[in-house]
């Protein structure tokens, strides 16, 4: 299995997840990747990618997982996606693992930076003191009150920058709501698009890793 | 601009439509004396997927000196946020406004895309009328199937250009560049580019001659193609087969229009496919022609580009093949589970007439082929309305839809067997010996759909129809003169926009926009005399109309023309080009 680490920034992070899955598939397909197929009726590609950022959001730590039919050279792999895809989609680093890691399933958080162009308040940050905190988020078009506080990690504000360590998987805070949330209660204008996802993570031993450092 | 931009992209629908980036994006920032914006009057994904759009795109930015951009109808979400936000339409690629090129260029597809030009132009921020554009605008030209009368939307346009874009837009675009050098003004250079072949200035209404490549063999098709971000309509790599076709289905604008015939040969495509798979990762390679099963070589092309498909999973799409000529081998080789057909007319006195040069035997004997092969979809596309149809030609259909049911009963090897039947509605167009019929009235079309709905209820049969009130604005447009783009406008500021799109085709506003502007369409509708002077005879499209005419003749007496691969019919096209079958 190998598994690209690779970012989506610029003009591609206002595509959505399902396109740009088939954007990678594409890019694949160009590099003159031999990936497995499934066997089904109508055969297609099995990629395996980890909880999608929301629309507008920039990352630069996406994972994109795939087998091949037959022995890589991951690096080579790496060369030859990066020559096949569009702007904004880069690979930084590639890995090799026997065995699918699953990543959808094992990671739990990410960290995200969101720029501002003025100085923000340090009283954001004591939102992490907070038992319960509860903010409007919009599901299937309909507004929901959602108690967030355990999906919050870390807070922390420096000048016009915004460190946020949210919630990533099966229990999910999109980084996007959240903001959107910051941007009404304390008169801010940061911009969905100027929010990046800078790592994803998983938990060892109560500790926060960087997937990164399990792949190696 | 981009700043701004970025506020609004995340409150429409589908972003990645206006965001550019596509992989295989020419180089934006190349040094650069003509900076050209093709614009596209329908939307991205329909956009997109025009592959003569795509051509010019990329032969554009492969001229020296030359920089091509694109632009869409944006939705209707984002026009009302560009709207509330003070900005114009902008490129997609460097998200320019219009007044930052030297030259527009509009693709104009079919009539009920006229209203997105009066859109587009009212979003960017230009007047409607060439006549009201000073030279603070560039010039402004279209293209496009539609020219073929180009006469309602004309006044719209500096110039029309006629023909193939690979002749005419690339002379148009180094013409432009020539001018601009020498300082000359918008009408200057548009005297001189009336006199090109295929450019029609409609302010000097100069008589003009189709242009046309001579050799598809060493004409521009791009193999270095825009792959998009978001899905689209047709979401595939094309190469195409040939230009013209040989048929003369008499009713069919294309088939006259795209004469005189001219083949790529197979080593030409094969080395386009290869390039095509290589380069864009697509799953699918699309066989284009206006009848594919009459490309000389299909058989030799299929089986060579099949190798190379197979390797790398890639899918070989035809369409819809004649029923004349439908190989049974080539049907094993581009296996599939549904067959799409298209008889047009229900009898064979009505085939006859419109020179559908398919009989009952070819049908059954085609059909009772793909029942052994175990099809289980079967699509047939018919058109209602055409001249001397009668109700037998309507039970004709019936009986055909009975006959497939009976042939699966007996031969047919899947289970299951669904049968759609699309009909439309036949709306005479120019460049066809149809051109001078009248167009059948609303009562009759929603007659003629009721007929069909009552007899096709049967098991695993479904009926869709094409709308009527629809199918009589395109037939005003089709055949309409330069009284008509004032209407454009003023359906347009009625709330007419994407009238292709069913949701928003507002047939009551069209009616108020003749009433306002005083024009009676129904003259439009009521057909010509054949000595009458038409809207769009100044333009020579190739085929003359003496043998439009006698074309015409024949079909009344139920006389078939044949097919021009057996012999030469004498229309006139080769005048252009000589025919390269």
């Amino acid at each position: 299995m190998i598994i690209l680490k690779h970012y989506k920034v610029d003009d591609v992070s206002y595509v959505s997840h399902k396109d740009i899955l088939r954007v990678l598939q594409r890019g694949l397909k160009r590099a003159g990747v031999d990936v497995k197929y499934s066997q089904g009726y109508v055969p297609h590609m099995l990629t395996y990618t980890t909880t999608p950022v929301p629309l507008g959001v920039q990352s630069v730590a996406e994972y994109f997982a795939f087998e091949c039919v037959s022995n890589v050279d991951k690096d080579d792999i790496l060369l030859r996606y990066n020559k096949s895809m569009p702007t904004g989609m880069r690979a930084v680093a590639s890995f090799y693992k026997d065995r699918n890691p699953n990543l959808a399933g094992i990671v739990v958080a990410s960290d995200y930076i969101a720029e501002s162009v003025e100085v923000l308040p340090k009283e954001i940050e004591s939102i992490i003191g907070c038992q319960n905190y509860v903010i409007s988020t919009s599901k299937k078009g309909q507004i929901v009150k959602k108690d967030v506080a355990p999906l919050i990690y870390t807070l922390r504000v420096e000048g016009a920058r915004l460190y946020m360590r949210l919630a990533s998987g099966n229990a999910n805070l999109r980084a996007d709501s959240f903001v959107n949330h910051l941007n009404e209660r304390f008169g801010l204008n940061i911009k969905i698009n100027d929010i990046c996802r800078v790592a994803q993570l998983v938990e060892v031993d109560g500790k926060f890793i960087d997937v990164e450092e399990v792949l190696k | 601009m981009w700043d701004k931009l970025k506020d609004i992209l995340l409150q429409v629908q589908k972003p990645a439509r206006y965001v550019g980036g596509e992989y295989n994006l020419p180089d934006m920032d190349k040094p650069c004396k003509e900076r050209v914006l093709l614009c596209f009057s329908d939307k991205y994904e329909v956009g997109m997927s025009n592959i003569g759009t795509r051509i010019l795109y990329h032969m554009l930015n492969d001229m020296l000196d030359v920089v091509c951009e694109r632009c869409y109808a944006p939705d209707l979400d984002m026009a009302d946020l560009l709207r509330k936000n003070n900005l114009p339409l902008f490129s997609i690629e460097t998200k320019r406004d219009i007044k930052s090129f030297d030259l527009i260029g509009f693709s104009v597809q079919f009539e009920l895309q006229f209203t997105n030009i009066a859109y587009m132009l009212d979003l960017m921020g230009a007047p409607y009328f060439a006549s009201e554009r000073g030279e603070e605008f560039p010039p402004i030209v279209a293209g496009g199937p539609c020219v073929v009368n180009p006469m309602p939307f004309a006044p719209f346009f500096d110039a029309v250009l006629i023909g193939e874009g690979e002749k005419n837009l690339k002379e148009l675009t180094l013409l432009h560049m020539q001018c601009k050098k020498e300082g000359l003004s918008k009408q200057e250079f548009l005297q001189r580019a009336s006199k090109l072949d295929g450019v029609y200035v409609p302010s000097l209404n100069n008589p003009t001659k189709r242009a046309v490549v001579k050799d598809l063999d060493e004409a521009y098709y791009p193999t270095k193609i825009l792959v998009p971000n978001c899905d689209i309509v047709h979401d595939r790599s094309s190469i195409e087969l040939f230009r013209g076709c040989a048929n003369g289905c008499r009713f069919c604008q294309a088939g006259f229009y795209y004469r005189p015939i001219r083949e790529r040969s197979v080593d030409t495509l094969v080395t386009q496919a290869r390039e095509l798979m290589d380069n864009t990762g697509y799953d699918e390679l699309g066989l284009l022609s206006l009848s594919t099963s009459d490309y000389s070589g299909l058989k030799e092309l299929v089986d060579k580009i099949k190798v190379e498909a197979d390797k790398r999973k890639i899918k070989v799409a035809l369409p819809s093949l004649r029923l004349d000529s439908f190989e049974a081998e080539i049907y094993e080789e581009i296996q599939g589970a549904s067959l799409t057909f298209a008889p047009e007319a229900g009898t064979q006195r009505l085939r006859d007439v419109i020179n559908k040069n398919v009989n009952d035997k070819d049908i059954l004997s085609s059909l009772t082929a793909a029942m052994k092969y175990g099809v289980k979809n079967v699509k047939l596309y018919f058109i209602m309305g055409l001249p001397t149809e009668q109700e037998e030609d309507l039970q004709g259909i019936v009986d055909i839809v009975c006959l497939i049911k009976k042939l699966h009963a007996e031969y047919g090897t899947s289970k299951l067997l669904n049968i759609t039947v699309s009909t439309s509605i036949f709306i005479p167009k120019p460049l066809t010996p149809f051109q001078w019929e009248r167009q059948i009235s609303m009562q009759e079309m929603l007659d003629k759909q009721a007929f069909m709905r009552e007899k096709l209820r049967m098991k695993n049969v479904k009926y869709s129809w094409h709308g009527a009130e629809s199918s009589i604005i395109e037939a005003i447009f089709a055949r309409g003169d330069k009284s008509l783009a004032k209407v454009i406008v003023k359906a347009y500021e009625l709330g007419c926009v994407f009238d292709s799109w069913s949701e928003n085709f507002h047939y009551d506003k069209w009616i108020e926009a003749f009433e306002l502007c005083g024009v009676d369409y129904q003259k439009f509708l009521d057909g010509f005399a054949e000595d009458e002077e038409l809207p769009w005879d100044i333009i020579d499209n190739g085929v003359t109309k003496a043998y439009l005419l006698k074309e015409r003749h024949k079909a009344y007496e139920g006389i078939c023309t044949p097919n021009c691969l057996k012999k030469c019919n004498g229309c006139g096209a080769n005048r252009l080009e000589r025919c390269r079958i």
